[in-house]
């Protein structure tokens, strides 16, 4: 879309005569090209050949949108003329789009294609066909990920190719039916992300997407439920210990602490008969825990923002038992001020809204 | 209007302590666009030059110069992108999608020309709101980008957009969009492209701006919304787009343009932000970059300047947040 972070270097601007004249020639190499992929579509040449052409095309190009809508065109005639097998033309898209998608991991259009193709698949190769193209998506995806964890696309393709999966392992249409679900081994993965580095929101993210879900597929009862909350409060308590100035960590101990609140909504819960009186112990313990950090961390503003949070939690559900004070807020939000200044006009509004 | 990085790269280091916009080393950066067709990147971003022409005009009328650019060569590259189908390609011979539509008529808008669209195109708004409707998803209410099918919060928040400054909102199933906005919202206040996808500022913008044209803010965790893109400013006065990522000048306008349509700009440091994003300009020969030091191009120009209109930088026109147009331009088209 933009150049982003392409640094320019202090070299000189000004191109030579021989490098103006190189340039001219890709330029006209490239036009020629684009002008002939598009003069064969107009004339609606949908063959081999000019499949050939928009391939080469998009190597030098793959942000030219139009033409992998040219491509599909002439993929969906070759099929239907059953010039080449689909089969054939398939495979060959994949291993395009593969060999794009690393050199351009961010591109829409590669993504879009990948998607597209395997949609198609599906309706002419069958339930069985598609359902191993699908599970080797998850290896494409897994790569992407390995290269950047982080990548935005490569997240998004990963839920859905895990949805595809599921709903072709299904074989019956009843919701209930959970033998082809892969939350579990989802669930794992993103363990696995987490414990390679702990900083990787998106695999926080999808995480807490997959929990309340896992949680039904097991049938898990009360008991089971509240061993799970445990065991994910004990997991994020480590992470905070081990960089408590990490943001995403602390956003995913305020997912967890969201799922605690009576406001959280039915969908979301992790344990779901909670009472009041549980959730101050939760909130007690984690405030304890966090504070028992603050000792060696005084300078690290995402715990006194954590501690506020949970303060005003615990209020929430509070009968009266007074561990939560006013003064203590009020020390907490004044070093919040003092530590995050950047953000001081958002303490300001805290103060008032808490009526410290 | 070329959309080749360069030839200018931000300032390095050492900035005057007076912090300056370079006004007119933009204004005649963003001229200069159209005439860099000895490059091949010219060539190569062709896919983008309809997208190009809204994010160069935008700037030059929040630059105070809206006439800098040929009206009358806009208007008719802009009619030479249309399909018969209603719907905008990115340039000549490009096939229509949801992203150079809303471009077109963004632009028109903005040269107050929807008249003279008619002239040329008989029922021309009809027919470009009808290509944007077509595009709803009965069954979920979101928006696809062009006949292939692609499905994403951008396509929905473009056609609000879009259809809200032609007056034909009621061409669509507005109640049904804004469910499927509501959604994709995530814990943390956030948005992502789509149900269970991550928050992203960019989708954040767009999901907001939707919801805030279709008049259902209150369907926002303003509270959460606002702290999750207040901790997007970095130490150095920058924005980034999602938790632990890098600094970037497009974020000052996706992050933002969502905190200003919630009320909360004082959540972060307008100051320092002010500064990172002058600090991105090629002070020589015009234009802004992602980075301080990183070739400029005119998408990061356009919403730097944008993101110091919504800063009050002085001498600036004032920017829509929810559309990232001149706020005259909203008033006129809107009548609000």
């Amino acid at each position: 879309m933009a150049s982003h972070g392409i640094s320019r270097g202090s070299g000189s601007v000004v191109r030579s005569e021989e490098a103006r004249q190189k340039e001219q020639q890709q330029i006209e190499a490239y036009k020629d090209l684009s002008d002939l992929v598009n003069t064969k579509i107009a004339e609606k040449q949908y063959t081999v050949e000019v499949l050939g052409l928009v391939t080469k095309l998009l190597h030098e190009n793959p942000e030219y949108y139009t033409i992998w809508n040219h491509r599909r065109r002439v993929l969906v005639a070759l099929v239907t003329e059953e010039t080449q097998s689909p089969d054939e033309l398939l495979q060959g898209d994949l291993q395009l789009t593969f060999v794009l998608l690393r050199k351009f991991p961010k591109c829409y259009w590669i993504w879009n294609q990948r998607d597209w193709l395997l949609q198609k698949a599906e309706s002419l190769l069958g339930a069985d066909a598609a359902q191993e193209l699908w599970a080797g998506e998850l290896q494409l995806v897994n790569k992407m990920l390995h290269a950047d964890s982080r990548n935005f696309h490569a997240w998004g393709y990963r839920r859905i190719v895990v949805s595809k999966i599921e709903r072709l392992g299904s074989s019956t249409t009843d919701s209930a039916d959970t033998s082809s679900s892969l939350a579990q081994s989802e669930f794992d993965y993103t363990t696995k992300m987490i414990k390679t580095n702990l900083s990787n929101f998106s695999a926080w993210h999808n995480r807490s997407q997959l929990i309340p879900r896992i949680l039904r597929e097991r049938n898990a009862d009360a008991e089971a439920r509240r061993a799970f909350l445990a065991s994910e409060l004990g997991l994020i308590c480590e992470a905070i210990n081990t960089d408590p100035f990490d943001q995403s960590i602390w956003f995913y101990h305020q997912y967890l602490m969201s799922t605690i609140s009576p406001s959280c909504p039915p969908n979301g819960f992790v344990v779901e008969d909670l009472t009041n009186g549980e959730r101050q112990k939760y909130y007690e313990n984690e405030m304890e825990y966090i504070k028992e950090i603050l000792e060696d961390e005084r300078d690290c503003k995402w715990i006194y923002e954590g501690l506020l949070g949970l303060a005003e939690a615990y209020l929430e559900v509070d009968a009266g038992t007074g561990a939560v004070t006013t003064k203590d807020m009020r020390a907490w939000l004044a070093e919040l001020k003092r530590l995050d200044a950047l953000r001081r006009g958002r303490w300001e509004d805290l103060e008032k809204r808490l009526q410290l | 209007m070329s959309l080749v990085s360069g030839p200018g790269r931000a300032g390095v280091g050492n900035m005057p302590a007076e912090m300056q916009l370079f006004v007119d080393k933009h204004v005649r950066y963003i001229q200069s666009l159209d005439t860099r067709k000895d490059e091949l990147e010219y060539w190569l971003t062709e896919h983008l030059r309809l997208n190009g022409l809204y994010w160069g005009l935008t700037a030059l009328h929040l630059l105070g110069h809206p006439d800098a650019l040929p009206r009358n060569e806009i208007l008719d590259f802009l009619c030479s992108c249309l399909h018969d189908n209603g719907g905008f390609g990115a340039a000549p011979g490009h096939d229509a999608h949801m992203l150079y539509t809303v471009s077109a008529v963004q632009i028109l808008a903005t040269l107050d020309a929807f008249g003279e669209f008619e002239e040329r195109v008989k029922d021309g708004r009809q027919k470009v709101g009808k290509f944007i409707a077509d595009l709803q998803d009965s069954e979920t209410g979101t928006f696809a980008g062009d006949e292939w099918g692609e499905r994403d919060t951008r396509f929905l928040y473009g056609a609000l957009n879009a259809l809200s400054l032609m007056g034909l909102l009621d061409l669509v199933d507005v109640a049904k969009a804004v469910q499927h906005v509501h959604s994709c919202a995530n814990f943390d206040g956030g948005y992502g492209t789509s149900p269970g996808a991550e928050s992203h500022s960019g989708q954040v913008f767009t999901c907001v701006g939707a919801l805030t044209i279709a008049g259902r803010l209150d369907l926002v965790d303003q509270e959460r919304l606002g702290a999750w893109l207040s901790e997007r400013q970095l130490k150095n006065g920058g924005l980034n787009g999602r938790p632990e990522k890098q600094e970037d000048v497009c974020y000052s306008w996706w992050v933002m343009s969502s905190m200003a349509m919630l009320g909360k700009l004082h959540w972060i440091d307008g100051e320092k932000l002010t500064q990172f994003i002058l600090q991105c300009q090629d002070p020589e020969l015009g234009g802004l970059a992602d980075r301080p030091g990183d070739m400029v191009d005119v998408f990061h120009t356009v919403f730097g300047i944008a993101g110091l209109s919504l800063l009050k930088y002085p001498g600036l026109e004032e920017v829509d947040p929810i559309y990232c147009m001149p706020r005259s331009v909203t008033r006129r088209c809107l009548g609000k």
